[in-house]
């Protein structure tokens, strides 16, 4: 028994090393990130490089604001991604509800068609999309990336909340409707409150998505003010020039709304991915 | 099912998204298509010129080589995500104390912006003032500043570092998710039926995660083989063509040298790899019931 005991603790201990080791191997990166964002551009250009810096300053947190149209990308990213989640969410509960509870025919090609979205390569979509939304205009606005970024989201949003969807019992459709409940009103009465943590699981999915894109953002919109965050960030590396630290502080700022979601939804989250990846 | 005439409900409730999915990517699809037997630059020269590109495309091993280069990125970096990615789900779903800490620090790299990874890392690469070089010469396992994303030889393997540092949280949340689906009830049958602990794990933990590490490793394959992003930003396929994965291949083609048939063409065969990846593994792991 003492033997058994010991070696379990042993084994305990090892699965903490490895967890810890793989925890540094996180955070080195993303805490060099901070302390980078905090030094000077004298104390960026130094070698070897410190951890601390001798002199912290917030000078590149307000210098973004200040000295690049930070504020229009950020802005501009805020209405873009809240816009095209909302839309993807409000038609990937619909379908996914509808594949849930029903039968019909070309369900199986529907389904199988969400599957296959994720094999092409999104440039295979840029080109048409270029050529499209060059000729209705709609280069250079918000409404042409969030339709992009609908088109990228519904198909995993879809899955997700079909996942989701299996897991709530039809019974419980059956009794709302035996009480005279229509098929719709079942639907927004009955399953949507439900389905909230599958539909939050879903939303950072979506929102995610939407907030790191690049390749499109980048093609598409060519005014400085219209640029998404991730372009906008992405040119600091072009500049002849690179300025690394004001470059890390916009990197933290456009990382924090994602990771903030992210905490206060983690509970959901892994739940309501297996619903989508396994059930299929 | 509810009742017998739902069936036409059931596409009411799917067709917004179908409709959607008709417009925004079966017809940019097929349209695309159109565009690679076209000779254009989107405007004003419209020469057809039929199967040209998709000749002209095997008719030398150029396009060959970026596939398997492709391949080769994308095999280390499944390769690493599944063996950091299972590994540690496994051990995130031991229900050790003070889990939930470790879970959210290693799900962080997933949350950053493609293009923060990118950025980072190539600071961290950097070879005057980066942390890489001066911690390696520290340890002393190098003498002078290397330009790892300068060199043709270190270039390819740093991209697929920071591939793996990026996309492991994904596979790592799916089985994570997908193990603790499995009934807690099986491994206490198990265990009365006197299964040691890497019996169980191989007699009811791997049949009953199978299916999601097949969804897993398929998606993760193509969403790899097709990447973009980091790269770009890391080296933009140099140096040499040293980690001119297709995707960038391909965007080069359409945006820097306007060569938007060619483009169209390499991307319709780069579907085809995709969906035949795809198709050799439900066929491998005998997963045929879609």
């Amino acid at each position: 028994m003492e033997t058994t005991k010991r070696k379990f603790s042993i084994f305990n201990m090892g699965m903490y090393a490895i967890l810890i080791v793989a925890s540094c191997l996180v955070l080195i990166p993303a805490l060099w990130m901070v302390s980078t964002s905090l030094k000077s551009n004298e104390e960026v250009m130094i070698s070897p490089p410190k951890w601390i810096p001798d002199h912290p300053t917030f000078e590149s947190f307000t210098r973004i604001w200040k000295d690049y149209p930070f504020l229009d990308y950020f802005l501009n990213s805020v209405f873009i991604v809240v816009a095209s989640t909302a839309i993807t969410i409000a038609f990937a509960a619909l379908a996914g509800y509808g594949a849930s509870r029903f039968k019909f025919r070309g369900k199986g090609t529907f389904l199988s068609f969400l599957l296959v979205t994720q094999m092409f390569p999104s440039i295979m979509l840029l080109i048409p999309f270029y050529k499209v939304l060059k000729t209705f205009g709609l280069i250079d606005t918000h409404w042409g990336l969030i339709v992009v970024y609908i088109a990228f989201a519904l198909p995993m949003c879809t899955w997700m909340m079909l996942g989701f969807f299996q897991g709530i019992p039809k019974e419980l459709d059956e009794a709302a409707m035996i009480d005279g409940c229509s098929q719709m009103r079942t639907f927004v009465q009955i399953i949507l409150p439900l389905s909230l943590p599958g539909i939050a699981a879903t939303a950072i999915y979506s929102f995610l998505m939407g907030w790191n894109e690049y390749m499109f953002a980048f093609i598409l919109v060519t005014t400085e003010t219209m640029k998404t965050l991730p372009v906008g960030i992405g040119q600091l590396n072009g500049f002849y020039r690179v300025v690394w630290n004001d470059m890390m502080a916009a990197s933290i700022i456009s990382s924090l709304p994602l990771i903030v979601l992210f905490l206060f939804m983690q509970k959901y989250f892994i739940s309501s991915l297996t619903a989508g990846a396994v059930k299929q | 099912m509810l009742s017998s005439k739902s069936g036409m409900r059931g596409l009411w409730f799917i067709m917004p998204a179908v409709v959607t999915l008709l417009l925004l990517i079966t017809y940019p699809l097929i349209y695309g298509a159109y565009i690679s037997f076209f000779d254009t630059n989107l405007i004003t020269k419209w020469n057809f010129v039929g199967l040209k590109h998709y000749v002209n495309i095997f008719s030398n091993t150029e396009f060959v080589e970026r596939i398997l280069l492709t391949l080769h990125y994308t095999f280390w970096v499944v390769v690493g995500h599944f063996v950091i990615g299972t590994g540690l789900a496994l051990i995130l779903n031991m229900k050790l104390k003070g889990i939930t800490v470790f879970r959210v620090i290693l799900i962080l790299p997933w949350l950053f912006p493609e293009v923060v990874v990118g950025l980072l890392w190539k600071w961290l690469f950097n070879p005057l003032y980066g942390l890489f070089n001066a911690v390696l010469m520290k340890v002393g396992l190098i003498d002078d500043p290397v330009s790892w994303l300068g060199d043709e030889k270190t270039a390819f393997a740093a991209v697929i570092v920071v591939s793996i540092w990026k996309g492991f949280p994904m596979v790592m949340m799916l089985l994570l998710a997908g193990l603790q689906s499995i009934p807690e009830d099986i491994y206490e049958a198990a265990r009365i039926d006197g299964c040691t602990r890497s019996a169980a794990f191989r007699y009811v933990t791997l049949p009953a995660l199978m299916p999601v590490m097949v969804v897993t490793l398929i998606l993760d394959t193509v969403w790899w083989f097709k990447h973009f992003t980091m790269i770009w930003i890391l080296t933009q396929g140099g140096p040499g063509n040293a980690t001119n994965v297709v995707s960038i291949d391909i965007f080069k083609q359409a945006f820097e040298f306007f060569n938007f048939g060619k483009a169209s063409a390499m991307a319709i065969l780069v579907f085809f790899v995709c969906w035949l990846m795809g198709y050799g593994y439900r066929r491998l792991f005998g997963n045929g019931d879609d």
